[in-house]
């Protein structure tokens, strides 16, 4: 059994550019659509946000002071703190695109970016329950 | 071997030689993960991204020992992480084991055992990596994993390089252990 063989780096560089095409085009498809982030504690939806706000401020959840979320002027919104010990949710950073998240399983909090219509029923912030 | 040539205890010791071999190979995989959770975590944009080094263990155990075995260790390895980590780590590390273990026996068996190193660690990581979103997008419903999905991919082929190559290197060593 060889290590590598010469056809495997066809494969993939085919492999890499499928994905570094299809990061491009989803990432251009919901350029323009408007960006909520919610925030789950214990899969539970606690907070809406609109990342079009376009405020600086840092936040936590009631339930979970250690954990202290920044969202940001141009729309992103990042774990800034958390007394969790990998820190996973710190460093998936910044997030601004629709479908990406941040988890901090350790405090059972979920931070999502989602992309919706905006919903006249529902309040655009909802804080506990 | 042991030296009376009898068939029946021939067969007995190589199995026994193989249960050996399979529980030592489980304790090297539980240690490698303990060591590698230790390791600063790598700063890339994606939730829990890791090397995966025990997969270099389980890639061993699919080459040498046998599809038996490695779906052993997986499973035994995930049932620590449950104990150890909670239900949702231990949901992961099954799915993402048995799904890199069956992708890696289904591209040998294809190639007739012609894939390279490289090429089956590679499908093993990044279906290890598929398995373990499966179960999160399942955990927390509505997830979208679009955006996700290739990045994953990516780092799959980043990930399945390293263990291939780490594999290769220690591999003469092992060979001189084990024989």
């Amino acid at each position: 059994m060889k290590f590598i063989k010469r056809t495997d780096f066809i494969i993939i560089a085919v492999i890499l550019l499928a994905s570094i095409v299809s990061i491009g085009v989803y990432t251009l498809v919901t350029k323009d659509s408007p960006v909520y982030a919610e925030i789950y504690l214990e899969s539970e939806l606690m907070m809406t946000i609109d990342l079009s706000e376009g405020i600086d401020r840092h936040f936590s959840l009631e339930e979970r002071p250690a954990v202290i979320f920044h969202q940001t002027v141009d729309g992103t919104i990042r774990f800034e703190e958390s007394d969790c010990p990998d820190k996973v949710c710190i460093n998936a950073g910044a997030l601004s695109i629709p479908g990406q998240f941040a988890a901090c399983l350790p405090n059972g909090v979920i931070l999502k970016i989602v992309s919706k219509d905006v919903d006249a029923d529902s309040p655009d912030m909802v804080i506990g329950n | 071997m042991n030296g009376n040539g009898s068939a029946d205890i021939n067969i007995t010791s190589k199995r026994t030689r193989t249960l050996v071999l399979t529980g030592l190979l489980f304790a090297v995989a539980i240690v490698v993960a303990l060591l590698e959770g230790m390791l600063p975590p790598i700063p890339v944009p994606v939730p829990g991204v890791k090397v995966g080094l025990s997969n270099i263990v389980v890639m061993y155990t699919v080459f040498f020992l046998g599809a038996k075995q490695a779906y052993g260790i997986s499973v035994l390895k995930a049932l620590f992480v449950l104990i150890t980590r909670g239900a949702i780590a231990g949901a992961l590390s099954l799915a993402g084991g048995v799904l890199s273990i069956t992708v890696m026996l289904i591209v040998i068996g294809f190639s007739k055992n012609k894939a390279s190193y490289a090429m089956t660690s590679i499908s093993g990581a990044i279906s290890h990596n598929i398995g373990q979103f499966i179960v999160i997008s399942l955990i927390y419903t509505g997830t979208n994993m679009w955006f996700y999905l290739p990045l994953l991919v990516i780092a799959g082929v980043v990930t399945g390089l390293l263990t291939a190559g780490i594999l290769k290197v220690i591999l003469p060593a092992v060979n001189k252990l084990v024989k």
